[in-house]
This record gives C-alpha cells, sequence and structure tokens, in this order.
C-alpha cells in the first residue's frame, strides 16, 4: 500500500541534490560581490575583506557549497544581506501566505476546471462547441499575470468591489498562530479578520486559478468522450438510468483520474506561478519575498526560497503520482 | 491548391494577428511619430487623447516620465517579437537533438536525458528563470538565453515520447537493415515524422516567450532600463493604475493579441496536421 509512496520518495532526494547543486552554480555567476553589498558605502577595502571572510566567500566554490548544504540541511538557512534577519524566519513568515493563495487558487481551477468540461462535455457535436472551444483556447493565452492586472482594473479601479493589495485592511493587526491567516483568525475568534482576508483573498486566488483552468477542462472532456465509449455506460443505459445520473455517478468516476493527474502537474506549475499573483497584489508571500531578493541580490534568500519552491513541488507531484496509483488499480503490477 | 492547414480558421486568424503585429513592430518608427523613450517632465501621466484633460498629441496619453505610452506599445512588439523567434527555435533546436539522440540511442544517455528534465521539471518555470536572469544579469539577449535553457525541456519531454514510438516502427527498422548509418537514420527517416508535433509545439513556445519576457521585465530582470518592453509598462502602470488607465491596459492587451495568435496557430496546425499533444503550461 505505501510502496509507490517509498519508492517515489527514493527518487525525489538525488533530484533535491542535482537541485541544490544547480541553484548554487547558477548563483555563482552572479557578477555581484554580496560581501560588498552588505557593508555601508563609507566601508573600507578591509571591512569588506573581513565580511567576506566571515561570509566564507573566500574559500574554494566546492567547500562553500559542502558549507551551505551542510547548513541549510539542519534548518540553517543563513542570515539575509539586505534585511539582516535569518532566512529561515522569513520562510516561516511568507510560506503560508503562499500555500494559503496556491491551495485557494487551486480550489478555483478545479471547481472552474471540472464546471467547464462538464460544459463542454454536454455540448459536444452541438452548434456551442465551436464557440466554447474558441474561448477556451482564446482563455489559455492569458497567463495568470494578465488575469491579475485584469481583475485589479475590473474589479479592483472600475467596480471598487474587491481590495487588491496586502492581505489586511490597513489598521488590521495580523494574529499570529500557524501563519496561515484564515485559520488563524478563526483561532482567535476574530471574524472581522477572517472576512477582511477572505476579501483579500478573492481576486489572487482566481486570477491565478482561471489561468490553470482550461487544460483541467480539456483533458476532463476528451476523457469523459473515452469514457463513454465503453459499454457499461451503455449498460446503464438499457437499465433505465437517466442520462444526468449516468455522467455524474457513472462516467465522472472513471474520468476523473487522468483529471487529477493533470492538476497534480498543474498544481506544481500554479505555486510557481504565484509568485508574479503576488508580486502584483503586494501579497506577502514566498514571490514577493523572492522578487524583493533577487533585486537586492541577496543570495541566501534566493538560494534557500528557490530551494523551497522546488521541494515544495516535488512533495506535490511525488503525492499525486502516488495517489494516482493508489487510486487506479490498473496502474498497479 | 492551398494545403488543408491553411484552410483551418483558427490558422488564418492567428496568422492575421501575428502579421499585425509583425506589421506594427517593423513600423514603429513611422507610425508612432516620436521616439518612446522621449520625457516630457511636465505632462506625465496623461489620460488618453479623448478623456478629460487628454492632448492630442498622446492619443494612449503619457506614463511616469511623461513618455507616450503609444510609441511604447508599438515599439515593445519588437523586443517581444525578437525574443520569441530567437529563443523558442532554441529551446525547439535543444530540446529536439536531446530527444532524438535519447529516444534512438537509449542506454545511458536517454537516463541523462531523462534526469536532466525531471531536475528541470522540480523548478517551477518563472522560479528558474529568474534565478537564472540573477546570475545572467539583465538585457534581451540574456533573457533569450534564459528561455531557452528554461524551455527546452517542453520539447524533449514531448519529442522523445514520440522518437520512441517512431524508432520502433517497420520502416526504421528497415531503413537499419538495408545499412544505413545512425545519423541518416536520424535526420532522414525519424527526424520527419516528428516534424508535425514539431511546428505545432513551437508556436505554441513563441507565445510562452512573449509571456516570460514580459514577465521578467515587469520584475525588473528584463531588457534593459534603456530598451523599452511590454513588462515594463505594465510595472509602470500598475503603480499609476488610477491615473493613467491605459499605460496598463494597453500592453496587456497586446500581450493577449500577440500569444493569442500564436496559440491560435498552434492550436489549427495541431488539428489539422493530427498530431498528438500533451496539454501543459506554466
Amino acid at each position: 500500500m505505501l510502496l509507490p509512496f517509498a519508492r517515489r520518495l527514493a527518487a525525489v532526494g538525488p533530484i533535491l541534490l542535482v537541485v541544490s547543486l544547480l541553484l548554487f552554480a547558477a548563483l555563482r555567476l552572479l557578477p555581484v560581490d554580496p560581501a560588498a553589498m552588505s557593508m555601508p558605502p563609507t566601508a573600507t577595502k578591509v571591512e569588506i575583506e573581513a565580511a567576506r571572510q566571515a561570509m566564507g566567500l573566500d574559500r574554494p566554490v566546492v567547500e562553500q557549497y559542502a558549507i551551505w548544504l551542510g547548513q541549510t540541511l539542519h534548518g540553517d538557512f543563513g542570515t539575509s544581506i539586505h534585511m539582516r534577519r535569518p532566512v529561515g524566519g522569513l520562510l516561516l513568515e511568507t510560506l503560508p501566505a503562499t500555500i494559503e493563495l496556491s491551495v485557494a487558487a487551486m480550489i478555483v481551477a478545479g471547481m472552474l476546471g471540472i464546471g467547464g468540461g462538464l460544459a463542454l462535455f454536454a455540448l459536444r457535436n452541438r452548434r456551442g462547441e465551436a464557440v466554447a472551444e474558441l474561448t477556451t483556447t482564446l482563455m489559455m493565452s492569458i497567463p495568470e499575470f494578465l488575469w491579475a492586472l485584469l481583475f485589479i482594473f475590473l474589479f479592483g479601479v472600475l467596480l471598487s468591489a474587491l481590495p487588491f493589495t496586502g492581505r489586511l485592511d490597513p489598521g488590521m493587526t495580523r494574529p499570529v498562530v500557524t501563519g496561515f491567516l484564515l485559520l488563524d483568525a478563526l483561532l482567535v475568534g476574530r471574524p472581522d479578520i477572517y472576512a477582511s482576508a477572505l476579501r483579500h483573498l478573492l481576486l489572487p486566488a482566481a486570477a491565478l486559478g482561471i489561468a490553470f483552468a482550461p487544460p483541467v477542462m480539456r483533458v476532463l472532456r476528451t476523457s469523459l468522450v473515452d469514457v463513454y465509449q465503453e459499454d457499461y455506460i451503455r449498460q446503464a443505459r438499457l437499465r433505465g438510468v437517466g442520462e444526468l445520473r449516468i455522467l455524474l455517478l457513472h462516467a465522472l468516476k472513471n474520468a476523473i483520474l487522468p483529471t487529477l493527474t493533470l492538476m497534480g502537474v498543474q498544481f506544481g506549475f500554479l505555486f510557481g506561478g504565484s509568485l508574479l499573483v503576488e508580486v502584483i497584489y503586494a501579497y506577502p508571500g514566498m514571490g514577493n519575498l523572492m522578487v524583493d531578493a533577487v533585486r537586492n541580490a541577496d543570495l541566501p534568500i534566493i538560494q534557500a526560497v528557490g530551494l523551497t519552491y522546488c521541494v515544495v513541488v516535488l512533495a506535490i507531484t511525488s503525492a499525486v503520482d502516488a495517489l494516482v496509483l493508489l487510486l487506479n488499480p490498473r496502474l498497479r503490477a | 491548391m492551398i494545403p488543408r492547414w491553411a484552410r483551418d480558421g483558427r490558422v488564418l486568424v492567428g496568422l492575421v494577428l501575428l502579421a499585425g503585429v509583425l506589421a506594427v513592430a517593423l513600423l514603429a518608427p513611422l507610425l508612432a511619430g516620436m521616439a518612446p523613450d522621449e520625457q516630457d517632465l511636465l505632462a506625465t501621466l496623461l489620460p488618453a487623447s479623448w478623456q478629460e484633460g487628454g492632448d492630442a498629441a498622446h492619443w494612449l496619453g503619457t506614463d511616469s516620465l511623461g513618455r507616450d505610452v503609444f510609441a511604447r506599445l508599438l515599439y515593445g512588439a519588437r523586443v517581444a517579437l525578437t525574443v520569441a523567434a530567437i529563443a523558442a527555435p532554441g529551446a525547439m533546436i535543444a530540446g529536439t537533438l536531446a530527444a532524438l539522440l535519447a529516444g534512438y540511442l537509449g542506454g545511458w544517455f536517454d537516463w541523462l536525458v531523462g534526469r536532466a528534465v525531471d531536475v528541470w521539471m522540480s523548478f517551477p518555470p518563472v522560479i528558474l528563470s529568474l534565478i537564472l536572469m540573477v546570475g545572467l544579469g539583465t538585457g534581451t539577449r540574456n533573457v533569450i538565453f534564459a528561455i531557452m535553457l528554461v524551455d527546452w525541456t517542453r520539447f524533449c519531454r514531448v519529442l522523445r515520447a514520440e522518437v520512441l514510438v517512431v524508432a520502433r516502427r517497420d520502416y526504421v527498422t528497415a531503413a537499419g537493415l538495408v545499412g544505413f548509418g545512425h545519423l541518416r537514420i536520424l535526420v532522414r527517416e525519424v527526424f520527419p515524422a516528428i516534424v508535425p508535433l514539431l511546428i505545432t509545439l513551437l508556436t505554441l513556445e513563441m507565445g510562452i516567450a512573449v509571456v516570460v519576457e514580459a514577465i521578467l521585465s515587469f520584475v525588473g530582470l528584463g531588457v534593459k532600463p534603456d530598451e523599452v518592453a511590454w513588462g515594463q509598462m505594465i510595472a509602470d502602470g500598475r503603480s499609476t493604475i488610477y491615473q493613467a488607465p491605459f499605460n496598463l491596459l494597453a500592453p496587456v492587451v497586446a500581450i493577449f493579441v500577440t500569444v493569442a495568435g500564436f496559440n491560435l496557430l498552434g492550436d489549427g496546425l495541431r488539428r489539422s496536421l493530427d498530431v498528438r499533444l500533451l496539454e501543459g503550461r506554466g
């Protein structure tokens, strides 16, 4: 039962090692000197040299990598050059925010994707099919950051219906229990904070979710078409089962598997796509942390956040792979 | 005789949209009427010319430095199309070579390519390109290079599966039995079979390249500050959304039209060339 999970886990280790190596190598190409950047402009050469030694930047690259990897494995991500705070703490603050946004977006993507897939299937061989397909093609031409901007313009500026900056109304202080704001608001018993957080989450989650819905729609439609070729659907019809019942109770159960696999892959992409949506909505998650770090050439943060994104993506794809194996007895041999 | 693919409605609409963007890019100096980097600090954030307070000289208004939005919009098409036209074929060549060799040779090379793809896939594309741009530094050339380095896997993944199927077909085996060399079999027998799929993937990748360039320029890691790109316009427009909405809307629409052109073309080609295609994005 647990074998598929164990197998995936064994494959993930080496991948992560190579990922960490690549991350480290890519950032060593950087034409800036992190030691000089961490010092005030008035610092002397000697002071900068001392800082470089303290950071270990004077040692061979291989040794630097070994030190960094060892510390990272012990949960020590170093100290931000620019913000002068431990990177681990920054990660703990921002990762829950990004997960909250991504999960909310995935719910949107799932609802739109499955609803849209069923609608596309219902329209097959009808007059509306061409229009519906064209709509999905056009929707696929709008990446998440364009949706984010369009939603700001439409719901934020034109209609003034929803906020589009940050996670809470100005003046509210964020309760910190788990870092997941919606959960924390409930835990401390503040429905007003919960409502504000939810309103702030709506636009970014919708923008991120809608961008990843069209492929889900298409795959669900295709697998429904395939499933309807099978005998048991005809059998059900002969037994007098209603069409809606066949679709929702008989066909969907089998057609949903490829869709779930795709959604797993999509969730990995979506998690990465959250970076832009965060930047556009000034949402204080890992994406904004990363972009700020990139602008300031803050190496410890870039490395740690880059690695965290990869760990989460690998965890998601592995879990989905294993889950699909468990759900589909035909793939288990 | 018009080939089947040219009669598909999507292909035609896609081609028309792209021809429009290309014409705008080529004719930008004639159409714009002024330089895209000409600043007028006395006329910043003007609204569009038909709105109250608009200036007839600035059809879509001006940005936060008083630069003409319309001129920047037209010149932005140049960077977008340049990146699409170079980065996408570059990624295609790298990915196709890896896929052909992996699928045909098998063995340790196939294993190596497979693991490389695994590693690449564990990076969200946006994160990987950001990290690469930090290492490479800004500039159009580096944007192109980063896109090639990130997106070769898109081609490799899909094509490798296709090559595996093709390489086991009877006519390829026959070519081997007749005594053709590996190179000749790859180039003359296997490669032609994957061309339809390749063309479709290339078209879609060009759309992706436009988006990635816009993303990187939006974040400030794309083109150099003195170059004109739609992503930069969006970054400027996002912070001045209430004063000058067209500063934001114009490049958003421009990106949509360009990407839709590539996607319609790719979708139409996929249908009429009848190839299997894995759907995915990111």
